[in-house]
């Protein structure tokens, strides 16, 4: 983190002297504008760049704040000095009113709704009759009204505003909560399965993310000096906040200044140039600049930067060198205590029985199986244990104490973890983010997280490739990123969804190890399999699954026998050739 | 290397020399500004401004300049206030930085922006007139902006006694109902206020119809039946976009309310836009009145045909009439302060009382601005549809035609 503060506070300065340089008071006035977007726009990134919930209405924090300013200047004589951090406090508060109810919603939905608040509150203050609000001019105290003869002042206030947004980005972008949130935008779900409690950091993020539009905004109006709905709550300002952003670089620190640093100049130039000659074409000319750029670099520049300094090293697949280690020795836990219980479990989807009323007892330290044949409700099963899906009836005991109803992060938190059927790394973050995600569940540090991920990753066998990213994993590697983001949870039972499908022969054997190794640690573990062979010799007992209930449950050597599971699971013929 | 520097050098001279002969040679300019939206949605109204103001500063020029300052001659500086606030504002300051020869500036059509403009010319000390209606604009304080227009508030307050005063005279009895179908934008609701508040009551008139409606209009039909059941002496059509006009206009029509025989009046200048005759049978809008700031009176005869026959406007609108009455408030002041310096040209203002030359251009036919950098009189003019052509009817001073008010 101390890495990215000395370049900010360099660039900071160093905009503030160029500044000190400007007497043109149009520059002055561009140099004042530039930063303030750039706030904005770092603002808009603390949400949706970084949680992927694209905001269309960032302009109503903006506006609120903007207005809160003007406001309490015209009436209280307020000055902004006050105003602009009190703004802070009604963007954080806007922020946190517009997520309770809007994060119920995902994807598009999630961006129209966030589009309707700054329509609908340019209405209320036209309706209230503030159409023209005017900052007014103090004659007496104009520097306890930030009122400055020097207009440079306004481009230092401005810049620092922003070098505070990128120091506060810089934080994030580094803290659990940047990685909680990036985990969201990859897969809230897996994120949530790994103990991210993701309601509760989109609720933080917006709320300060509406801070800081609305201490934009506030300075936006001290530099206006005058307030107009369409002009602060008007869908240009949302899309210039957005614009900058995706300009410069998504959940970047750099990405939203560079874009207020080349397209805010770049708007007022075309302006200033073409608008005498031919009226409206400098629109056309900004609208060509930014198609341009995005179709060049989709992600903005500072991605393409990346990518191109790392020259594609990140996208050769990674070698695997992990090590089996040597057969674990392993207690008998026949007659170990029952620490994780269902009973009477039932979950329908509309008309389908997905699991009709099964209960299972899984004991302290062993390796429970899941068989049954396809759409036999396994993994409905695990969604119902780890709390993705709440189940009709029956309820779920955790050594003893009922967790049914629990969220996913809680059921985490309790010592439940879980793999994915289809792998669900965060395919953009490395692997020891990945990792350290979890981490942060139980460690309060940063260092102890970073400690924490490292030992799970060094455990399953990826510890020589922390840094690279996950999208670059083979699937045994993304299987045993999987596993190695659940044990950093710090669970005491594992749920494995299919984890060895698709893998060879090789592949399967060193996972078992890998299994028997961590059940060797204490760690309980239930797995749904399909490769019949290499559970029989993996697990300690097998529940059958079939039809969405309970078949049988025994010894391997006994339910593989069992006629019953022979015929519902693996077929007569498969009984009639071990007969 | 030697040569190419002394051929440099040369070039250079020559060139310095040219700029400072030209100079010398040149008459004298002093530049006046017109900052209003050339681009975006208003490019329209900016570029009738500009016409207007290419138009008066011909005239002014070919008349011998500013004869105070031996025949200088008034050269145009135009600023495009774009399409926000916030646009409105660079340019303004971008005027101010690049033009400090300007000694006063007109604009920039929306309230909204000539607020913000102002903030930066206030700082500047250059005088700016604008044609704006907002009562913010000439409420803060400032001793740089004068405004020619009756201030929103005095327009909503003055209209209807106007009105009334109008009906009066043409049909010799006063109305004793009135019915109101508005928009619920900012502009009619702030306009209805006061009608609402204390006017209906002081005029004794019966509010009979009672409509608001959130554009866009799906279906002017039940508002304009109820319109026909109740038949209100006046109606006060208070629409903002022109297809609610268009919608609201036409069922009128086909509900035999059309062609004045139902008074209709809107407030504002759109309802008069030379646009409208493109989008809808003018002969729909016939007998249509509107109350507006300014627009060419009988007094104006002569200017009209100029600007028929010099520019493509087919009449001059509210816009034209004031920009173009500008540039010779622009000289006025100009001769009186005899120098090209901003505060001189400020204080002229300050001191102008003019009734006739620009005063010509403005209803009341007297600048003289208040300490607040009001126009004193700055009256209204009722406008009417009549043969295809918006004329003022009202005041009478003013008038170009009698009103046509049905006398039934």
């Amino acid at each position: 983190m101390r890495r990215e503060i000395l370049p900010i506070l360099v660039f900071g300065l160093l905009y503030a002297g160029l500044a000190a340089l400007v007497t043109h008071s149009y520059y002055q006035l561009i140099l004042t504008v530039v930063p303030i977007w750039a706030a904005m726009g770092l603002a808009w990134n603390v949400l949706s760049g970084y949680s992927g919930f694209v905001s269309f209405g960032h302009a109503a924090f903006f506006g609120l704040g903007a207005y809160f300013v003007a406001l309490t200047q015209i009436a209280w004589n307020l000055t902004p000095w006050f105003g602009i951090p009190a703004a802070g406090l009604v963007g954080a508060l806007a922020g946190l009113i517009v997520g309770i109810p809007t994060f119920r919603l995902r994807g598009h939905y999630f961006a129209l709704a966030m589009l309707a608040y700054p329509l609908a509150l340019m209405y209320v203050f036209e309706w209230l009759g503030y159409q023209e609000l005017a900052l007014p001019m103090q004659r007496d105290a104009p520097l306890a009204y930030m009122q400055f003869d020097d207009h440079r002042a306004y481009t230092w206030l401005a810049t620092g505003l922003m070098v505070f947004a990128m120091l506060l980005t810089a934080r994030i972008e580094r803290s659990r909560f940047g990685l909680s949130l990036i985990a969201i935008k990859e897969d809230e779900a897996a994120a949530e399965a790994a103990g991210v409690h993701a309601r509760r950091w989109k609720l933080r993020a917006i709320t300060l993310s509406g801070a800081l539009a609305g201490i934009a905004g506030g300075l936006y109006a001290v530099v206006l000096l005058v307030v107009t709905p369409p002009a602060v709550f008007g869908m240009l300002v949302s899309a210039q906040a957005l614009i900058v952003a995706m300009f410069g670089g998504v959940a970047t620190i750099w990405g939203p200044v560079i874009g207020a640093l080349v397209l805010v100049p770049l708007s007022e130039i075309l302006h200033a140039q073409l608008a005498d000659k031919i009226p409206g074409i400098q629109g056309v000319v900004y609208g060509l600049a930014i198609i341009a750029v995005i179709l060049v670099a989709p992600e903005g520049v500072v991605w393409k930067w990346r990518a191109r300094r790392r020259g594609g090293a990140e996208e050769k697949p990674v070698e695997d060198r992990s090590i089996p280690s040597s057969e674990p020795v392993r207690p008998d836990t026949r007659q170990a205590p029952v620490i994780f219980e269902a009973r009477d479990l039932s979950k329908s989807f509309g008309g389908l029985q997905a699991v009709r009323s099964v209960s299972l007892q899984v004991r302290q330290g062993e390796i429970l199986g899941v068989i049954g044949p396809n759409g036999a409700g396994k993994t409905t099963l695990f969604n119902l244990l780890n709390g993705f899906v709440a189940p009709d009836a029956g309820s779920i005991l955790l050594e003893g104490r009922d967790v049914t109803g629990s969220s996913p992060p809680q059921l985490c938190a309790a010592g439940i973890g879980r793999t994915f059927q289809v792998a669900r790394p965060f395919r953009r973050m490395s692997l020891l983010d990945n990792v350290i995600v979890a981490a942060w569940l139980h460690e309060r540090s940063e260092a102890s997280a970073r400690a924490l991920a490292l030992e799970a990753l060094v455990l399953v066998g990826l510890g020589a490739y922390v840094r690279r990213t996950a999208g670059a994993l083979s699937n045994k590697q993304l299987r045993l990123l999987e596993i190695a983001r659940a044990l950093a949870a710090r669970p005491r039972i594992l749920l494995l969804d299919e984890t060895m499908a698709g893998l060879t022969a090789t592949e399967v054997e060193e996972l078992m190890t890998l299994v028997r190794t961590l059940a060797a640690r204490g760690l309980t573990i239930v797995i749904i399999e399909h490769t019949m062979q290499a559970m029989v010799r993996l697990v300690d007992r097998f529940v059958v699954l079939d039809g969405g209930a309970v078949l049988t449950e025994g010894e391997p050597a006994r339910v593989t026998r069992d006629p019953a599971v022979i015929d519902a699971y693996l077929g007569r013929r498969w009984r009639l050739a071990n007969a | 290397m030697h040569r190419r520097r002394s051929w440099t050098a040369a070039v250079i001279g020559l060139a310095i020399a040219l700029l400072g002969w030209s100079v010398y040679a040149q008459p004298k300019e002093v530049e006046v500004g017109l900052i209003a939206p050339m681009s975006g949605p208003w490019a329209r109204q900016g570029q009738v401004m500009k016409t207007a103001a290419d138009l008066a500063i011909a005239a002014i020029n070919a008349q011998g300049g500013i004869k105070s300052m031996g025949g200088a001659r008034l050269k145009l500086v135009v600023s495009d206030a774009g399409d926000s606030v916030e646009k409105a504002k660079n340019a303004a300051q971008r005027m101010v930085a690049e033009s400090p020869n300007l000694v006063a500036a007109t604009g920039a059509y929306l309230s909204s922006f000539t607020l913000a403009v102002t903030e930066v010319t206030e700082r500047a000390a250059l005088p700016v007139v604008t044609f704006s209606y907002s009562d913010l604009i000439t409420a803060r304080g400032f001793k740089y902006v004068f405004q020619t227009s009756a201030t929103g508030d005095q327009q909503a307050e003055g209209s209807l006694p106007a009105l009334m005063e109008m009906a009066q005279a043409t049909t010799g009895r006063a109305p004793k109902t009135i019915g109101i179908v508005m928009d619920n934008t900012a502009a009619s609701v702030a306009f209805v206020k006061p009608i609402k508040d204390h006017q209906l009551r002081k005029l004794g008139l019966q509010l009979v119809v009672d409509e608001v409606f959130t554009p866009p209009l799906a279906n002017a039909t039940p508002l304009i039946q109820k319109v026909r059941a109740r038949r209100p002496d006046i109606l006060l059509l208070l629409p903002t976009a022109i297809p609610d006009a268009k919608l609201l206009l036409e069922k009128m029509n086909e509900f035999g309310l059309g062609k004045g025989r139902l008074p209709t009046v809107s407030n504002g200048a759109a309802i008069l836009d030379p646009d409208l005759r493109r989008n809808m049978n003018v002969a729909q809008v016939e007998g249509v009145m509107s109350v507006v700031a300014n627009w060419p009176t009988v007094s104006q005869k002569a200017f009209v045909s100029e600007v028929q026959q010099k520019t493509r406007e087919p009449w001059p609108t509210q816009h034209f009439v004031t920009t173009y009455g500008d540039m010779w408030i622009f000289k006025a002041a100009l001769e009186a302060a005899g120098k090209a310096d901003r505060a001189a040209v400020a204080d002229a203002l300050r001191r102008m009382d003019l009734r006739d030359g620009a005063a010509r251009f403005f209803p009341g036919g007297r600048v003289k601005f208040d300490a607040s950098g009001r126009r004193e009189g700055a009256g209204l003019l009722i406008v009417q549809w009549q043969n295809g052509v918006p004329v003022t009817v009202y005041p009478p001073g003013d008038a170009v035609a009698t009103p046509a008010w049905p006398k039934r």
